[in-house]
């Protein structure tokens, strides 16, 4: 657990790039400090490993006040990912990512063996332990920075825009990692970027910044959405903050009508029959969905003809009930000819579809819910007592 | 004429041995002294400036002049010729030092830093070998040119190639001038290889160009 209190610190010139911060950052949680440029989250950030020294205030670790610690023997046990790597270009890949291990007094064959283990651990393949860094992508040099990092096990991880530098289909694939590592690993991270869409995505709690170092809002990522504190939280959080909370909203328990399923061997009598605009036309097999056949289209066939045959318009795209949120769902009803949202088991059958109606009443009905854990996680957060 | 060579071979092999032993004696000696110096200059900002105007000025006094002004101290000796061409080419590889240490991405070195390093293990394990590359460069100006200003040594006394051009001019032989001139470069040439070789094994991440 690392804990701020009242942490402030005010540069020779007068300026104050934190004013005051109090902040506890639970152990194995990640906590993103967001917010704009100048707004002191990486000094606060680099107060962590002493690489900033506090003007005012003490930061504990643990419990411990860090400015005990001997400053080389503290970084050691934190992990530390920069935007730029910051890996030595002298160096293998193994040697590279060995470097703490070999500072605290491993052998060479021990902290490589280590190394190629994490190598694998970050998606990366062993033959690239010999290789130099300058030999790499940006992508797979920042995964080895996250290897780096995690050498020696350090229970505390310190990541300072570790993926603002590569391109949109990397930083996902990167961020994508980083929360399945969290969940194997559980460490205590702190990351920081100025992308609210990352903060959202990695982060279990969130500390939006104001300009010159105070906090606007420290809170889950979902209460962050639903609940901005003030315009500066809710403008920075941005206007369709409403659309992006509903991807923290299941679609477990969400209606869905089956009325304008039909397998593809049935006919177009049975199918106008059902008088829905729309059919979805299914594999008689597999269940999986074919396409949407307009109903006014299906009228001018002979009555006898399978809906397999009809012509059908793709349905863009499904979403699995339970595992997808209901932002997959909605995005599925507006791409889809038929404003309908298709829905599928985890092996593609389809379950049945959901109108915008049935939608929004999931949407309340989660809000509701929501609201009461949210206040209830934000009364937490509050509350938290002081060592 | 050019039985001359073989004729005086022991008395070529001395000289070109004794040059040798000058020029690359001279070069070591600035690199030494260049490294304590470039790592402070590259620490503390107003250290360099005063440090590199007195180089550049002592740079421009004449070899000569350098070596007269340094015999009441050291007398006509292998000494008064190392001490100024020390000087000399302390003036071509302490700005690379500098340059070299300064052109360590701060990005590593505050990564080496976060990761536990104190500053001297950085300084000799991370920033020092990044820097080789530009340092070499420095040293390998500083050895070209260390043997071939100590042939200038003869004229005090001190033995060198120089002595083939003194003597060849006396005697209007320039069978022993063209000798002379050879060896040097050569020398020079030979000395330059060997430093791109220790260069590229003590770079093996750079791409070899």
């Amino acid at each position: 657990m690392i804990t701020f209190e009242a942490v402030t610190k005010r540069y020779r010139d007068g300026t104050v790039a934190v004013d005051g911060l109090d902040l506890e950052v639970p152990a194995g949680q990640t906590m993103v400090l967001v917010g704009p440029s100048g707004c002191g989250k990486t000094t606060s950030l680099r107060m962590i490993n002493r690489l900033v020294e506090p003007t005012e205030g003490t930061i504990l670790l643990d419990g411990t006040d860090i400015r005990t610690r001997n400053p080389a023997q503290l970084r050691r046990g934190i992990g530390y990912v920069i935007q730029q790597t910051g890996l030595f270009p002298h160096r293998t890949i193994e040697d590279n990512i060995a470097t703490v291990p070999v500072l605290t007094g491993w052998t060479r064959k021990k902290a490589r063996d280590r190394a190629r283990e994490l190598l694998t651990l970050v998606g990366l393949d062993q033959g690239l332990a010999r290789r130099y860094p300058h030999q790499l992508s940006g992508g797979q040099q920042q995964r080895v920075g996250v290897a780096r990092a995690l050498a020696a096990d350090p229970p505390v991880l310190l990541m300072d825009e570790p993926f603002s530098a590569v391109d949109p289909i990397v930083r996902a694939a990167l961020q994508d990692q980083l929360i399945s590592l969290q969940a194997e690993l559980r460490k205590t991270i702190v990351l920081v970027t100025h992308d609210i869409e990352e903060a959202i995505k990695v982060g279990d709690l969130v500390a939006l910044f104001r300009p010159h170092g105070t906090l606007a809002q420290l809170a889950p990522t979902e209460t962050l959405l639903a609940e901005p504190a003030d315009d500066y939280v809710a403008g920075f959080v941005g206007f369709d903050r409403g659309i992006r909370r509903l991807s923290f909203v299941r679609t477990t328990g969400l209606n869905l009508g089956t009325g304008p399923v039909l397998p593809a061997d049935a006919t177009v009598t049975k199918a106008l029959a059902a008088g829905e605009p729309w059919i979805l036309v299914t594999d008689p097999q597999s269940g999986t969905p074919r396409g949407w056949a307009d109903a006014a289209k299906l009228a001018a066939l002979p009555g006898d003809t399978p809906l397999g045959q009809a012509a059908t318009e793709p349905l863009s795209h499904a979403f699995t009930v339970g595992t997808d949120s209901l932002r997959a769902a909605l995005d599925a009803a507006v791409l889809s000819p038929a404003g309908l949202a298709t829905g599928v088991d985890s092996d593609g059958r389809v379950l049945g579809v959901a109108t915008f109606d049935q939608l929004r009443a999931a949407i309340q009905a989660g809000e509701t819910a929501r609201g009461n854990a949210a206040r209830a996680d934000a009364a937490q957060v509050r509350e938290v007592p002081r060592p | 004429m050019w039985s001359w060579i073989p004729g005086n071979a022991s008395l070529i092999w001395h000289l070109t041995w004794e040059n040798l032993k000058l020029g690359v004696l001279s070069a070591l000696y600035g690199l030494v002294l260049s490294l304590p110096l470039g790592i402070i200059a590259a620490r503390l900002r107003w250290f360099y400036p005063p440090v590199l105007t007195v180089f550049t000025i002592l740079y421009a006094v004449p070899s000569l002049a350098l070596f007269i002004a340094l015999i009441p101290a050291f007398g006509l000796t292998d000494t008064t010729v190392i001490i100024a061409l020390t000087v000399f080419s302390l003036c071509v590889i302490l700005p690379n030092v500098v340059a070299g240490l300064r052109a360590v991405p701060a990005a590593v070195t505050q990564a080496a830093t976060a990761m536990g390093y104190g500053p001297l293990r950085r300084l000799v394990t991370v920033e020092l070998p990044l820097a080789v590359p530009v340092i070499m460069a420095g040293l390998r100006v500083g050895v070209v040119s260390s043997i071939s200003l100590a042939s200038v040594g003869q004229l005090i006394g001190v033995s060198s190639l120089g002595y083939l051009f003194i003597d060849g001019l006396q005697r209007s032989f320039p069978t022993e001038i063209y000798v002379g001139l050879v060896l040097v470069i050569v020398l020079a040439l030979v000395c330059d290889l060997i430093l791109v070789a220790v260069r590229r094994a003590l770079t093996p991440w750079l791409a070899r160009t």
